[in-house]
């Protein structure tokens, strides 16, 4: 059993969710899940426990503002959009781009 | 062997947690996700840290379900009960090589510094700083909503 081996896992199958999903909620879970990852290298490789669980409390400040960046972001673009698929807005910005250059 | 198993349910609850359609399950998986890390560090006698994982967990989940509710969008049909199982499985292979492999190398072990002696004397500075930048993040966002709720009106 190898704690490196398990974070390493996390931390990729964190990243492909990353790249593959659209939905603005899924990409938030991405990214906690990458922080959990992060942080449990943190406590299994500390030289000392208490400096792991140090480092552990400093990662989890991080992540928590960080998480509220991401749901401020969340909240304000489904309140703009409608909707918080990437794909959607995406698709609605270039509607929009298309739209304008046929007046202009 | 507890080991073993926590190790599977973490990496199937974090693929489950990714790619079942309906929010609201994807958060439930998550809250799993972070239920077994928290009992690998009570296992590993890293109890401030499980105690700090429930706790911004709880936090993060209560947010993440009442977003997930209000602002997800509904997917066009539910997740099969045979697509669940498979994601069950690719989990379960995924967290194979966590099992069974190992990475060699040493650690110098540190005669072990407890817990506050490490915030305060080794990392003090850190803390101080990291509160100044949340401080200043979460003013930020502040303003951002004021201004804007104050040009809605």
């Amino acid at each position: 059993m190898d704690f490196v081996i398990l974070s390493l896992v996390m931390l990729g199958i964190g990243v492909y969710g990353l790249l593959t999903n659209r939905q603005l909620l899924k990409v938030f879970i991405s990214i906690e899940l990458i922080a959990t990852a992060a942080t449990l290298n943190f406590v299994m490789l500390a030289t000392s426990q208490g400096l792991g669980q140090a480092f552990l409390i400093l990662a989890f400040s991080t992540d928590t503002a960080v998480s509220g960046v991401i749901l401020a972001l969340l909240v304000i673009v489904s309140k703009k959009y409608g909707t918080s698929d990437m794909g959607k807005i995406i698709q609605m910005l270039q509607d929009k781009g298309t739209s304008e250059d046929e007046v202009q | 062997m507890i080991f073993e198993i926590l190790a599977v349910g973490l990496i199937i609850s974090a693929i489950l947690a990714l790619f079942l359609d309906e929010v609201i399950y994807s958060v439930a998986a998550l809250a799993g996700t972070f239920f077994f890390v928290a009992f690998i560090y009570v296992l590993n006698g890293a109890l401030y840290a499980a105690i700090f994982q429930f706790a911004v967990g709880i936090g993060t989940l209560s947010i993440l379900f009442l977003s997930g509710e209000m602002l997800g969008d509904k997917p066009a049909k539910k997740t099969s009960v045979k697509r669940t199982g498979a994601l069950v499985g690719i989990g379960a292979v995924l967290s194979l090589p966590a099992v069974f492999l190992s990475v060699s190398g040493s650690t110098t072990i540190a005669p072990d510094i407890s817990i506050g002696d490490a915030l305060w004397n080794v990392r003090g500075l850190d803390v101080v700083m990291q509160a100044i930048v949340i401080l200043t993040v979460a003013l930020g966002i502040a303003i951002v909503l004021f201004e804007k709720r104050k040009g809605g009106q």
